[in-house]
């Protein structure tokens, strides 16, 4: 790019003061003349921008119910940080906020190891349809919707008739009921997680070891390395950036424990254990109607999240490079 | 890769490796399999099936003519085909449109449009907000409220922008020399060199709202607009064998009220699937690509 414009502008080194003049009189009626070329542009985007609009910032202008009691009959009434007095002392809203933290946290001390893993056991296979075999089977969860894998491991993880408790049978152990099981369903989350997602993401990793130097790994083989040299030395090193940027994105993500997951895999037996601050909010919000309330603490996870985000993409652009956006 | 002699070492390493995998593949695989064996079964052989079966006990399709001959199931397969086509549709015409015009570097206002889209992906002001903007419109009820959400989706054009980006600019010039103006441009030039990015937007939207049900389960109280995945969940989650087989029969244990719940159930969810697994083979072609040259998260 700046090459290109280098050169452009060394070759063009006579024409400058014409450039210049013709400049100069476009300035006059900038914005004419600019509107003139450009506006097929705007009337092409209006769809869109008017869907930003509306879809995400009419919303952003919604929250100030969080600063409002909510009249049957308009208008609002302000009422300043009453609502985020009420729920910062609330004992509810600190056990969803460490429960949010707690199953974040067990996703990603489990989960982030596992898409590296089959990435570089992938990257072993030698047979191109052995290894397109078994990709096309692990990247199909991550498009099923949370309903579809709720319903598949409610199967599963039955008591009586599912795959894992009779596994656990044959090997004499008493069948345990996960979904009800207050100890187990955080483990059921990650788990279900590490399902859907560990294949899909292993993928981003594939791509990074892909674009390996093929000469490092001639090097390594030159200096007798065996396979897990190899891997220890060339393709992790390699890949260190990709498991950074990822690192640094699911940590800004941390606040987001996936309500849609929770919401399918929860039931009055385990509720207090997956209550998130995304169902906190839907149960308080929309089933009882605490609209100010649920607006505020969604406020407050916004905000949190949007700084945690921030904070995030920036610490990954100035180690990797690659950021957020 | 290079030739290499293998040691027996090697090769039971390598074993070692396809073994991993393989059982990854049979955890993936198998509790969807198992479904479908389930699903097949003879309803007298359901009950005592264990999770493990990869095969049918018996062959009965009866579950699955009582499924695709519920009125439910009939409507949700109807709703989702609707809302997921018109969505889809609305979204890669607005996302394209939308992309074309911020894949301009001189146009005026380009980095105000970056924000105005960059902002909406880093800041979520939550549910409520939402359903107050969706009621003050009057969408609540109304397919709309869940055929507009994320019609645009700030992800999916970004890797628009950065494809059409990469169109030579010396194409779009000599166009613009003979007097073509944006619209034709447009439809003339960018759109069949963009074909694989807009076939990857659009499995991409496909896919995000046929899977999408929290929309439609708050905001569409109207049993007869629901979605399969809110039918789904209605008797998947909440386990309602009312809602399946109707109060009539299944109180007493006639017609579709001797089926097993839990092959129902199956049924429902290989259901749901079942246009995923169809797409599935587009899906790995072009989702791969688009991860892989686009966006970090697909």
């Amino acid at each position: 790019m700046t090459d290109r414009q280098h050169v452009l502008t060394s070759s063009n080194v006579g024409n400058v003061p014409i450039n210049a003049t013709r400049r100069k009189a476009g300035r006059v009626s900038a914005f004419a003349d600019g509107w003139r070329r450009w506006w097929p542009y705007y009337v092409m985007m209006a769809p869109g921008i008017l869907f930003f609009l509306v879809f995400h910032y009419l919303p952003i202008w919604e929250t100030r119910i969080a600063f409002e009691q909510v009249r049957i009959v308009p208008p609002n009434v302000w009422v300043g940080l009453k609502h985020f007095q009420v729920l910062f002392s609330s004992s509810v809203f600190w056990q969803v906020l460490a429960n949010t933290l707690i199953i974040s946290t067990m996703k990603m001390v489990f989960f982030l190891p596992v898409p590296i893993v089959v990435a570089l056991l992938l990257n072993e296979v030698r047979g191109g349809s052995l290894r397109k075999f078994i990709q096309s089977a692990i990247y199909l969860p991550h498009f099923l919707s949370w309903v579809v894998i709720a319903g598949v491991f409610i199967a599963a993880l039955s008591p009586a008739d599912g795959a894992v408790n009779n596994l656990l049978g044959m090997a004499g152990i008493a069948p345990r009921s996960f979904m009800t099981d207050t100890g187990a369903i955080r483990w059921v989350l990650v788990f279900t997680e590490i399902w859907r997602s560990a294949g899909w993401d292993s993928l981003l990793y594939l791509a990074a070891i892909i674009a390996i130097d093929q000469q490092l790994y001639d090097a390594a083989e030159v200096d007798g390395a065996n396979r897990w040299q190899k891997i220890w030395h060339v393709t992790l090193p390699g890949i260190i950036p990709t498991i950074a940027t990822l690192f640094i994105l699911n940590a800004g993500m941390f606040l987001n424990a996936d309500l849609n997951q929770v919401i399918n895999l929860s039931n009055d037996v385990v509720r207090s254990k997956i209550d998130i601050v995304d169902t906190y909010v839907y149960r308080i919000g929309l089933q009882t109607g605490e609209y100010s309330l649920a607006t505020a603490a969604g406020l407050f996870k916004a905000v949190l999240g949007t700084m945690m985000i921030v904070v995030a993409h920036f610490i990954s652009k100035r180690l990797t490079g690659k950021g957020v956006w | 890769m290079a030739l290499s002699r293998k040691t027996p070492i090697e090769r039971i390493e390598y074993a070692i490796i396809v073994s991993t995998l393989l059982l990854l593949v049979v955890v993936t695989v198998q509790p969807i399999v198992n479904l479908l064996a389930v699903s097949l079964s003879a309803p007298g052989k359901v009950p005592g099936m264990s999770g493990l079966a990869i095969l049918p006990d018996g062959l009965s399709f009866e579950v699955w003519s009582v499924l695709l001959q519920h009125p439910n199931v009939q409507r949700g397969i109807i709703n989702s085909i609707f809302i997921t086509g018109v969505s889809t549709l609305i979204g890669v015409v607005g996302t394209a449109l939308m992309a074309w015009g911020l894949s301009r570097p001189n146009l005026p206002g380009r980095k105000a449009l970056f924000i105005l889209v960059l902002v909406t992906i880093v800041f979520e002001p939550g549910i409520i907000p939402d359903y107050f903007v969706n009621k003050r419109l009057g969408l609540l009820d109304s397919y709309w409220s869940v055929i507009l959400f994320k019609a645009v989706n700030a992800w999916y054009l970004i890797i628009l922008i950065r494809f059409f980006e990469e169109i030579p600019k010396e194409l779009l010039e000599a166009a613009e020399l003979d007097g073509a103006n944006p619209f034709q441009v447009f439809w003339h030039l960018v759109l069949p060199l963009a074909k694989p990015a807009l076939a990857t937007i659009s499995l991409f939207y496909l896919v995000f709202h046929w899977n999408e049900f929290f929309r439609a389960m708050i905001y569409l109280n109207d049993q007869g607009k629901w979605p399969l995945q809110v039918v789904l969940r209605q008797f998947v989650i909440d386990g309602d064998k009312i809602a399946i087989v109707g109060a009539d029969s299944a109180n007493n244990n006639t017609g579709a009220g001797q089926l097993n719940l839990r092959a129902l159930k199956a049924g429902m969810i290989l259901l749901t699937i079942a246009p995923i697994l169809a797409i599935y083979p587009l899906i790995l072609k072009f989702f791969t690509k688009g991860t892989m040259s686009g966006a970090l998260k697909g």
